[in-house]
C-alpha cells in the first residue's frame, strides 16, 4: 500500500517532467520514473518479508526475494548510466533553453 | 568421409587465402588453383561409385539437433555433376587470376573467390533443405561482395544484385519453412521422395511457385533478368566464375534438383518453359545489340540460363538428359568466353567492338579460343554445343501441355537459337577478323603470355574433346536424369543421331542465323538501338525509390522533432488500458502479509515532498537537489525492504549523478524554459493519469503472493553452490551472470558513447549567467588558496577510498558489497579529486579510461571463458587456498567476473567525470584547443595555479 502510493508519486511527477520541454527536466522525469519501476520491481517481489538476505547474519525464513534486489542492483547501475549519458546530450551541441521553438 | 574432406580443405583453403595472399600477391591463385584442381581429381575418382554404381556419398553429423536439422551431405550424381563445375572451373579461373590482375595483393578477391567456392559446393551437396538454404544466401553475399570489389562505380549495381538475388533467397526461405511444417523433416532427399505432399496440388503449385521464384531470380531469368548483365561492373573472374558457371547455375541446379516433386505439374511446367524461353529470346536479340563483348557475354548468358530453365520445365528423363549435357557444354564455353573478354580486354585496354577488330593476326591463341567457344555456343558440330542444343530441340518439341505447345516451344528455341549463332559470329568476327578499327593500343596489341590464356583454351578444347568423344557422358547424364526424375532415362548420347527433326531445327535456326548476320552486318544494323522503352535497371531502380518513398511517408505521419509527444503518446495509450482493465474489473487475491508499516508512511510524506517541489520549481539547480532527495528517500525504501546492497549502490548512485549534473547544469542557464499554462494544465493531466493508474497497478498486481520459487531457491541454495552468503551478490555474478555481464557492456558502451558525442558536437562553454566576476581585493578570488583545505583532504582521502573499495570488491560475495558498490566508492574517490580542484582547465586524471571500460569488460569475458573448463560460459570455477595464518581463502572465478564490473564501473565514470569536468570537455582538446591557444595563449594555455584568472566559476565554487 504505501510503497504502491510512492510509485504512484514517483511515477506523476516524472511523467509531467518527462513531457515538459528541454532535456535536463526530460532527464530528471526519466530519472524519477527509473527509480519508481525498480521499487515496483521490489514491490513484485513483495514486501511481507523485510529482512536481509545476507546469511551470515539472519536465516533465509524471513529474508526478502533476493531475485528482484538483484535486478534492481544493476538496474540502479545502468539507469545512471543513461542519465548521464542524456545529460551529455543536454550539454552538447546546441543550447538546451532555446524559447523560439514551440 | 569423403565429402567431409572435400569441404574441410575448401574452409582451410579460405582461412588461408590471408597468408597466401601476404607471401604470394596475386599469384596465390597458384596455390588455390592446384588444391581446386586436386578436389576435381578427388571428386572424379569417385564417378565408379557414384555414377556407375549408382550409390550416392553420403555424410552427416548433428548440428542443431533440437530443431532436427543435422549437416547431412550427399553426393549423387547430380551433385557430382555440379561439384565437378564447381572445383573445375574454379581451378581454371584461379588460374587465370594470377595474370588477369596487375601485380600486387588481391585478398579480398581470393577469399571471397574461395568463399563462394565452398558455398557453392556445400549448395550442390546439402541434403538439408535449411543447409541448402543457408549456402545459398552465402553465394549471394559472396557475389554482392565481390561485385562491390569494383571500387564505388559498382556499388549500385551490387547493391541491386543482391537485393533481387536476396528476394529470391526469402522465397526459397518460404518454400523451405512450408516443407519442413508439412513434411516434418529437413533432409532433402526424404522431403523429394515423400510422395505425400506432391498430391496436394494447392499446396504444390505454391511451393512450386516460390521455388521458381528462386530460380528465376538466381539464374537471371526475366523478368529478373537484368542483374546479370548490370553484374558485369563486377572483375573479369568474379563474371566468368559466378556469372556464368556457377553461381548463375545455382538455380539450374535447384530446378533440377526439385524436378520429381514438380517435373508432373503443369504449372511448374507452364511457367519454366515460357519464361525460360522468353529469356532465352529476349537475351539473344540484347546480346546481339550490344558493343561490349562483356555485356554481350552476359546477355548471352542470360539467353543460355533460358534454354535450360525451359527444358528442364519440360520435366522428362530426355529433357534432363539435354539440360545435364547443356549445363556442362554451358560452363566449358561460356566461361572460355569470358576469359576470352579478359584477354582482349587486358590486351588492347578496350572492349568495345567499335574500337576492336582484326586481332586475329596478332592474337592467335585468343581468337581460336574465342573461335571454338564460340563454335559451340551456335550449336555447330563436332562441338558438345551442338549436342547438348539437338537435344534441347527434341525435348522441347515434346513438352508437356496442349498438343500446339510442343511445336510451338520448338520454333521459339530455333529463333533463339538463330540469334545465339548471330551474336557469336559478332563475338568472333566483330573482334577478330576484319579490319584494325582502333587507331592506338588496339592495333598494337599482343599476344598474352602462356600462362594467361592456357587456363582458357583449356576450357574451350574441353568442349571439343567432350564433343568427339560424347558418348562417354551416358553414364553421368543418364545418372542425373535419374536422379532428377527418379525415373531412367537410357539415352545414349551421339554426335550422329541421323536425319531427325532436332537435326532439321539445328540447320534452321544455323541458316537462319547465317541469314540475320549477314542482313544486319554482324549485328552492327541493330546495335545500341532501344527496342524496348524500358531497361530493367530503370524500373528497379523506380520501384526502390517507390519504396523508400513510401517507408518515408509512413514515417511522416507521426514524424516529429518534439520528444514530448514520443513520450506522450505511449503514456496515454498505457493510462486508457489501465482505465479499461479497471472497468473491466480483476479478481485480485488478498494480500500477503503486512505491507504498510507505521515508518513507511514517513517516506511516502518526504517523496511527496521531493516530488512536488520538483515539479513546480524553476531553477535547474532545485530541480536537481530535489530529485537528489527523491532518490534518497528510494534508497531509505530498499533499506526498509531489506535490500541492503541495493540501497547501498542507490546513495553512491545518487551522490554521483549530482556530481556529474552540476558538471552539466553549470553550462546550462539557471531557469527552466516558461511553460504555457494549456501545456502545464495537459501534461499534468496526463501525470496525474499515469501515476494513478501505475499506483492502483503496483498495489492491484504486487504483494499478493509469498515469496517465488526462485527467490526461495536461491536463499536455500546459494551457500552451497556458490560459496557466498551474500545472496544478491551470488545471484549478479555466479547465478545470473550473463544478464549481469550483459549489462556490463551496456555500462561500457554509454561510457564509449559519451566520448563519441562530445568528441563529434562538443560541449557547451560555461553558461554566461553562472561566470561570478569577482573582484581581485575579495578573499574568494584566488581558487587556488581558497581550495586549500579540500586538496589537502581530497589527497588522503582518495587513496583511502580506492583501497576501502578494494575490500569492498573482496569481501562482496559474503558481505554487503561487490563490484557494483565497490567500483562506485572508487569512483567517488575520483569525483573528490575533481569537486577539490582549484581549476577545470586540466584534467585532473590522466588515466586512459576507455582503456579500464574495454579492460572490464575483457576481464568480464575472460572469466567467463574459463567458466568453459567447467562445461559453459560463466560458469564460476572454485578453489580453497590454504593462508599462511591458517584456515582457507575461498577463491572463486565470479571474483575475477566481479573485478570486471569494478573496472567497468570506474572507467565509466572517469570518462563521465573528465568529458564533463573540463571547462571545453576533452574532446576538443585535440585541435580546435591549439587553434585557439595561437589567438589567446595566456588565457587557455595557462597552468593550473594561474588559471583562475579568467574569471569563470572555479574549483572552489562549483
Amino acid at each position: 500500500m504505501t510503497l504502491a502510493i510512492t510509485i504512484g508519486i514517483m511515477v506523476a511527477g516524472g511523467v509531467y517532467l518527462m513531457l515538459q520541454r528541454g532535456m535536463v527536466r526530460i532527464v530528471f522525469g526519466l530519472i524519477l520514473v527509473g527509480h519508481a519501476v525498480n521499487l515496483l520491481i521490489m514491490s513484485a517481489g513483495g514486501v511481507g518479508r523485510r529482512d536481509l538476505p545476507l546469511l551470515q547474519f539472519g536465516t533465509a525464513l524471513t529474508a526478502g526475494d533476493p531475485l528482484p534486489q538483484a535486478f534492481v542492483l544493476t538496474a540502479i547501475v545502468i539507469a545512471f548510466s543513461i542519465a548521464i549519458y542524456m545529460l551529455t546530450l543536454a550539454a552538447s551541441g546546441s543550447d538546451d533553453d532555446t524559447e523560439d521553438a514551440s | 568421409m569423403v565429402l567431409l574432406l572435400l569441404m574441410i580443405v575448401l574452409a582451410v583453403t579460405v582461412a588461408c587465402t590471408p597468408l597466401l595472399d601476404r607471401l604470394l600477391g596475386r599469384n596465390a591463385g597458384w596455390p588455390i588453383s592446384a588444391v581446386f584442381l586436386g578436389l576435381t581429381l578427388l571428386v572424379a575418382l569417385q564417378a565408379p561409385q557414384v555414377l556407375g554404381a549408382g550409390e550416392p556419398l553420403e555424410f552427416s553429423r548433428p548440428w542443431m539437433p533440437q530443431i532436427g536439422v543435422d549437416l547431412h551431405l550427399r553426393m549423387d550424381g547430380l551433385g557430382w555433376l555440379f561439384t565437378m563445375l564447381v572445383t573445375g572451373i574454379g581451378s581454371l579461373i584461379m588460374a587465370y587470376s594470377t595474370r588477369y590482375f596487375p601485380p600486387g595483393r588481391r585478398l579480398g578477391f581470393y577469399f571471397l573467390m574461395s568463399l563462394f567456392a565452398m558455398a557453392m559446393t556445400g549448395l550442390v551437396l546439402a541434403d538439408d533443405v535449411v543447409l541448402l538454404f543457408v549456402f545459398w544466401e552465402l553465394t549471394t553475399i559472396a557475389s554482392f561482395y565481390l561485385i562491390g570489389l569494383s571500387g564505388v562505380s559498382a556499388d549500385r549495381p551490387a547493391i541491386r544484385t543482391f537485393l533481387l538475388t536476396a528476394m529470391g533467397g526469402l522465397a526459397l526461405l518460404a518454400a523451405v519453412v512450408l516443407l519442413i511444417v508439412r513434411t516434418g523433416t529437413s533432409r532433402l532427399s526424404v522431403i523429394l521422395a515423400d510422395t505425400s505432399w506432391t498430391q496436394d496440388t494447392g499446396f504444390t503449385s505454391l511451393v512450386a511457385v516460390l521455388v521458381a521464384t528462386a530460380v528465376f531470380t538466381k539464374s537471371a531469368q526475366f523478368p529478373f533478368h537484368y542483374w546479370l548483365p548490370d553484374a558485369m561492373a563486377a572483375s573479369t573472374p568474379v563474371s566468368a566464375y559466378l556469372h556464368a558457371a556457377a553461381m548463375v547455375k545455382a538455380g539450374i541446379y535447384l530446378a533440377m534438383r526439385f524436378t520429381p516433386a514438380f517435373g508432373d505439374l503443369l504449372l511448374w511446367n507452364t511457367l519454366l518453359i515460357t519464361l525460360g524461353l522468353t529469356t532465352a529470346v529476349i537475351g539473344a536479340v540484347f546480346a546481339l545489340q550490344q558493343h561490349d563483348l562483356k555485356r554481350l557475354a552476359a546477355f548471352s548468358t542470360v539467353s543460355q540460363l533460358g534454354f535450360l530453365v525451359a527444358v528442364i520445365g519440360v520435366g522428362t528423363p530426355a529433357a534432363l538428359v539435354a539440360a545435364a549435357v547443356h549445363t556442362v557444354a554451358h560452363a566449358l564455353f561460356k566461361s572460355a568466353l569470358f576469359m576470352v573478354v579478359g584477354l582482349v580486354d587486358i590486351q588492347t585496354g578496350t572492349r568495345d567492338l567499335r574500337r576492336l577488330g582484326g586481332l586475329r593476326k596478332r592474337m592467335p591463341v585468343t581468337a581460336t579460343v574465342a573461335a571454338l567457344s564460340a563454335l559451340s555456343m551456335a550449336g555447330i558440330p563436332p562441338l558438345l554445343g551442338f549436342i547438348s542444343k539437338e537435344n534441347l530441340f527434341e525435348s522441347l518439341i515434346h513438352a508437356p501441355g496442349p498438343a500446339w505447345f510442343g511445336p510451338v516451344a520448338g520454333i521459339v528455341a530455333v529463333g533463339a537459337a538463330a540469334f545465339t549463332f548471330a551474336y557469336s559470329f559478332r563475338f568472333v568476327y566483330g573482334a577478330f577478323w576484319g579490319q584494325p578499327r582502333g587507331e592506338d593500343e588496339e592495333s598494337t596489341a599482343t599476344e598474352a603470355r602462356s600462362s594467361f590464356w592456357l587456363p582458357a583454351i583449356t576450357a574451350s578444347l574441353g568442349g571439343l574433346l567432350l564433343g568427339l568423344t560424347v558418348p562417354a557422358l551416358d553414364p553421368l547424364v543418364n545418372e542425373v536424369a535419374l536422379n532428377a526424375t527418379h525415373q531412367s532415362a537410357d539415352a545414349h548420347l551421339l554426335l550422329w543421331h541421323g536425319f531427325n527433326a532436332a537435326l532439321g531445327m539445328s540447320a534452321l535456326a544455323i541458316g537462319l542465323g547465317a541469314l540475320l548476320s549477314w542482313r544486319s552486318r554482324s549485328g552492327e544494323a541493330l546495335a545500341g538501338r532501344d527496342l524496348v522503352p524500358v531497361t530493367g535497371v530503370g524500373v528497379f531502380e523506380a520501384l526502390y525509390d517507390g519504396v523508400i518513398r513510401a517507408g518515408k511517408r509512413t514515417g511522416d505521419l507521426t514524424r516529429t522533432d518534439s520528444p514530448a509527444f514520443h513520450l506522450g503518446a505511449p503514456t496515454i495509450v498505457m493510462v486508457v488500458l489501465a482505465a479499461v482493465v479497471a472497468v473491466a474489473g480483476l479478481g485480485l487475491p488478498p494480500v500477503a502479509g503486512q505491507t504498510a508499516l507505521g515508518l513507511d508512511w514517513l517516506l511516502v510524506g518526504l517523496m511527496a515532498v521531493a516530488v512536488g517541489s520538483a515539479v513546480v520549481t524553476r531553477s535547474r539547480m532545485a530541480g536537481l537537489a530535489l530529485v537528489g532527495v527523491a532518490g534518497f528517500t528510494v534508497a531509505l525504501w530498499l533499506f526498509f525492504l531489506g535490500a541492503f546492497d541495493v540501497a547501498l549502490t542507490q546513495l553512491l548512485v545518487e551522490i554521483l549523478t549530482v556530481v556529474i549534473a552540476v558538471l552539466v547544469l553549470r553550462r546550462l542557464p539557471e531557469k527552466f524554459h516558461t511553460v504555457k499554462r494549456s501545456r502545464t494544465v495537459l501534461t499534468a493531466a496526463i501525470a496525474i493519469g499515469a501515476g494513478l493508474s501505475t499506483g492502483a497497478a503496483a498495489y492491484a498486481l504486487t504483494g499478493r503472493r509469498e515469496i517465488s520459487a526462485a527467490g526461495e531457491y536461491f536463499l536455500s541454495n546459494a551457500p552451497d553452490d556458490t560459496g557466498g552468503t551474500n545472496v544478491v551478490n551470488t545471484i549478479l555474478v555466479d547465478y545470473r551472470a550473463l544478464d549481469t555481464f550483459g549489462e556490463l557492456v551496456v555500462l561500457g558502451v554509454a561510457g564509449l558513447i559519451i566520448i563519441a558525442v562530445l568528441h563529434s558536437s562538443g560541449l557547451l562553454p560555461v553558461h554566461a549567467s553562472r561566470r561570478v566576476t569577482v573582484a581581485e581585493s575579495n578573499a574568494a578570488y584566488s581558487a587556488n588558496d581558497n581550495t586549500v583545505l579540500m586538496r589537502t583532504v581530497g589527497r588522503f582521502l582518495m587513496p583511502l577510498l580506492v583501497l576501502w573499495s578494494m575490500y569492498l570488491l573482496l569481501r562482496g560475495h559474503n558481505e554487503p558489497g561487490g563490484g557494483f558498490i565497490a567500483g562506485l566508492v572508487g569512483g567517488s574517490g575520483f569525483a573528490l579529486l575533481y569537486l577539490a580542484a582549484s581549476s577545470d582547465t586540466r584534467a585532473r586524471i590522466r588515466l586512459a579510461y576507455p582503456a579500464i571500460i574495454a579492460a572490464g569488460v575483457l576481464v568480464a569475458a575472460f572469466s567467463g571463458f574459463l567458466g568453459y573448463a567447467d562445461g559453459s560460459f560463466l560458469k564460476p570455477l572454485h578453489a580453497e587456498i590454504p593462508l599462511a595464518w591458517g584456515g582457507y581463502f575461498h577463491f572463486t572465478t565470479a571474483l575475477i567476473f566481479d573485478v570486471g564490473v569494478y573496472l567497468a564501473v570506474v572507467g565509466v565514470l572517469l570518462t563521465a567525470l573528465n568529458e564533463l569536468g573540463l571547462d571545453q570537455g576533452s574532446g576538443r582538446r585535440a585541435k580546435p584547443r591549439e587553434a585557439d591557444a595561437e589567438q589567446h595563449p595566456p588565457a587557455l594555455s595557462s597552468d593550473e595555479d594561474t588559471s583562475a584568472l579568467d574569471g569563470s566559476t572555479t574549483g572552489g565554487n562549483r
